[in-house]
């Protein structure tokens, strides 16, 4: 059998061996220090500290102290908007998160969690193109929030938000702006000198750097209080001893990626192009989602109607092609995408939905092989979806072989969803994203 | 090329094993694990149901060299399986929603996704034995699992495999342990999966309204036709039950009626819970079907003793037998399952 063919590069990166080359030392004997002691280990380890937030900041366009080194893009979110919710109510403002239909779980999720604490949360819709709503945000920005939250590049369709305009109106209604810039970093530009975003979420994994390490960009202290306590370490705003090894290697990561940014979007761009229009020369039906929209170049997500992204991903994995369904639950069990069903897509086709992603180490090779394989697999799971499937009517068989009158052709997708096929924007704003899944996968 | 089986693999030691010895006989094995409900709607960022029973399953699969997927079937299973279970209760009946889960979701729709996968087989870890298109009792006497796959496709069986079937638990735990495998000493379970710490009712209380028939107290009567009490909801009760009944009886008292019509939980003694006489509907054929006159066993609860019957009429769709010993509280709802020579299973139906 032929080596599989990767395409999930927004799932997860190998680590680059320029990165394991710059991380090693730190995890060995020379410099294994820890960062807060006074000898000359630690002074050592503590170097390595601030070289990495040296390299983050300038990747970024931040200044080297605003960098808060956190264990992913999880828990940097989750500092971001719950660290300035928190900060809010110190201020004696109002706890209230506004975040974007279509964020990442760890987005979603924290702005409920803010509920929890006693504040609010508000979803912002998006339209057809998936980029935010202008006038609902000004809406939102009228209750003067603690913290507004959209993603920069979004991780199951790539669609690039305004975020310049976003940031603008967060600025002139005094609120703090968080964007979660895990997918952006690398594939688009980042500054945040020219966004003027005051929090921003970076992740090691997606470009090179190992799992377990992120940074919050924390462009005013005030804006966040800690949501973990321990012994001061990173400005008290994240304690905990640091993860040397990781941040040096997010470091590295974080030079490369902004260093190679051009060039690797233009590759990028040109060899998801060529799948986009291979695919759909093959399965002239296929959707590709948000495909009008400004997108990042990495992120391919397509929905092939009358197919379940399930038996798609299965198949396809036995086929030697890993691929993603954007929000895979941590079960590894499908559910169909919030970001497509809060886009407007109606549920039927969200249910067909899967995301190639590509990677620095994406060879055109590896289109070739996935144009070969997926008309294949699509073909065979659509027959499937005839007899089974969620996407499609299932015909129910009573023990004796008749046909039930009652029972005879239920279309199991639509009871599920009480009649309906198709969402209104706002309507699928309001429908808690975050249940079900525990994460997601990009 | 070897035949490709995929395998129904739930978390479990059974299931485990079963791939495993697919495996060691040089099938090309496929488990797939089929998620079947979430009671995780209520919290939002914990993990959902069976995460435990998932990531077990992958981690069996990991060490014995197997693609893993996971199957959901969420939206099925509660069509079929979850609303059939509160309907029954509603009607007063004691369902057994794990038949209804194998007929309809297990293996029907295991066997869809089979094929489309090019699998020759499907493989379960019940305990059971699927041989030359018939199934039969598994040879543990204190596991068969046999009782519950009668409502199954008979050209189901045909392309069934069930390589625990002939094994006992003992065995299962061994041959487990003998491969290092995580889930060799895992507790069994015996709670209905979807039914949180053996509280049915609350999963009544959950789909149906507060003010539902089923569920508000009603007369308690005896066989006689007087009121002694009253009951907390019918579906609360089942035929046969003695604890839980209110006030006191010099006599021991059983619950050997419901009539949902006049929402009655009628109570009477021993005697008056045995039976001569059992009536099956949904009836499902897994071997030629009877006809008035044959002899069979039949076995009315999974842990009760088959006992000799006799086929005294047969419709299409239902069939009526007479029993040559009186039985104990035959409770509509749950199976009657026909057994023939060998332990064979004819077939079943739901008692009416």
């Amino acid at each position: 059998m032929r080596p599989p063919v990767y395409l999930d590069y927004a799932a997860t990166t190998p680590v680059r061996p320029e990165v394991l080359e710059a991380m090693l030392p730190y995890l060995t004997t020379q410099t294994f220090g820890n960062p807060s002691s006074a000898h000359r280990f630690g002074r050592a380890a503590r170097a390595g500290i601030e070289q990495a937030r040296r390299q983050v900041a300038e990747a970024v366009g931040a200044e080297p102290n605003q960098v808060v080194f956190t264990s992913g893009g999880t828990e940097a979110d989750n500092l971001g908007i719950v660290g300035a919710a928190l900060a809010a109510r110190e201020r004696g403002a109002a706890m209230c998160a506004v975040v974007s239909a279509t964020e990442h779980k760890a987005v979603l999720a924290a702005a409920h969690a803010v509920c929890h604490l006693g504040g609010r949360e508000a979803l912002l819709p998006v339209n057809p193109d998936g980029q935010v709503d202008l006038d609902a945000l000004d809406a939102a920005l009228a209750d003067n929030p603690a913290v507004v939250s959209v993603m920069w590049v979004n991780n199951e369709t790539g669609v690039l938000q305004p975020m310049s305009e976003i940031a603008g109106r967060c600025r002139e209604a005094g609120a703090v702006f968080h964007t979660d810039a895990v997918q952006a970093l690398g594939k688009v530009p980042v500054s945040v000198t020219e966004l003027s975003c005051t929090l921003l979420t970076l992740s090691g994994h997606k470009i090179g750097a190992p799992k377990g390490i992120g940074a919050l960009i924390v462009r005013d202290r005030k804006a966040v209080e800690a949501i973990i306590h321990g012994g001061g370490q990173q400005f008290g705003i994240r304690p905990g001893t640091e993860n040397v090894a990781g941040a040096v290697a997010l470091g590295r990561a974080a030079q490369l990626a902004a260093a190679e940014q051009p060039s690797s979007a233009e590759r990028l761009g040109d060899l998801r192009n060529q799948l986009a229009a291979r695919l759909k020369a093959a399965v002239p039906d296929l959707v590709v989602n948000a495909e009008g929209s400004r997108r990042a170049p990495h992120l391919l997500s397509i929905a092939v109607p009358g197919a379940d992204s399930e038996a798609l991903l299965m198949h396809l994995d036995l086929a030697g092609i890993a691929a993603s369904s954007g929000s895979a639950c941590s079960t590894g069990a499908v559910e169909p995408s919030h970001v497509l069903i809060a886009m407007g897509v109606p549920r039927d086709l969200a249910l067909g939905a899967i995301r190639f992603s590509l990677g620095r180490e994406t060879t055109l090779e590896d289109v070739d092989r996935a144009v070969e394989v997926v008309p294949a697999v699509v073909a065979k799971v659509r027959r499937l979806a005839g007899v089974l499937g969620r996407a499609g009517g299932t015909a129910v068989r009573r023990y004796d072989g008749t046909t039930g009158e009652n029972e005879a052709v239920v279309d199991v997708g639509k009871k599920a969803m009480g009649g309906q096929t198709a969402k209104a924007p706002e309507e699928a704003a309001a429908v808690p994203p975050y249940r079900r899944s525990a994460e997601g996968s990009g | 090329m070897s035949p490709r089986v995929l395998v129904a693999m739930s978390g479990g030691v059974d299931s485990s094993v079963a791939a495993a010895r697919l495996v060691e006989q040089g099938y090309d094995v496929v488990g797939a694990t089929m998620k079947l409900f979430c009671y995780g709607d209520d919290v939002p960022d914990r993990p959902c149901c069976s995460l435990d029973s998932i990531n077990d399953a992958r981690d069996v699969a990991h060490a014995i060299g197997i693609p893993h997927y996971v199957l959901n079937l969420e939206d099925r299973f509660n069509l079929h399986v979850i609303q059939n279970f509160v309907s029954e209760y509603s009607r007063g009946r004691t369902p057994i929603p794990c038949v209804r889960c194998n007929s309809f979701t297990k293996f029907r729709d295991l066997l869809a996704h089979a094929d489309a996968l090019d699998c020759d087989y499907i493989a379960t870890g019940h305990y059971a034995v699927a041989r030359d298109g018939g199934l039969y009792r598994g040879s543990d006497p204190g596991k068969d699992q046999s009782y519950f796959l009668w409502g199954i496709d008979r050209q189901v069986v045909a392309r069934m495999l069930t390589p625990v079937g002939e094994l006992s638990k003992s065995d299962t735990r061994a041959y487990a342990r003998r491969l290092g495998l995580t889930t060799a000493d895992k507790e069994e379970s015996v709670e209905i999966c979807f039914v949180p710490n053996d509280d049915y009712p609350s999963v009544l209380e959950r789909h149906l309204p507060p003010d539902a028939p089923a569920l508000v107290p009603g007369p308690l009567v005896t066989t006689a036709g007087d009121v002694i009490g009253e009951h907390r909801g019918y579906a609360r009760y089942t035929i046969g039950q003695r604890k839980g009944l209110p006030g006191g009886s010099p006599s021991a008292r059983y619950v050997v009626a419901i009539r949902p019509e006049r929402r009655e939980v009628v109570v009477g003694s021993a005697e008056e819970l045995a039976g001569h006489h059992l009536r099956l509907e949904e009836l499902n054929w897994l071997a030629p079907p009877l006809k008035p006159g044959d002899a069979c066993e039949v076995q009315i609860r999974y842990r009760a003793r088959a006992v000799p019957a006799t086929v005294l009429v047969r419709h299409e769709d239902s069939l009526s037998l007479a029993l040559a010993d009186p039985v104990r509280a035959i409770t509509p709802g749950q199976s009657g399952v026909l057994y023939g020579p060998g332990h064979r299973v004819l077939g079943g139906g739901v008692i009416a």
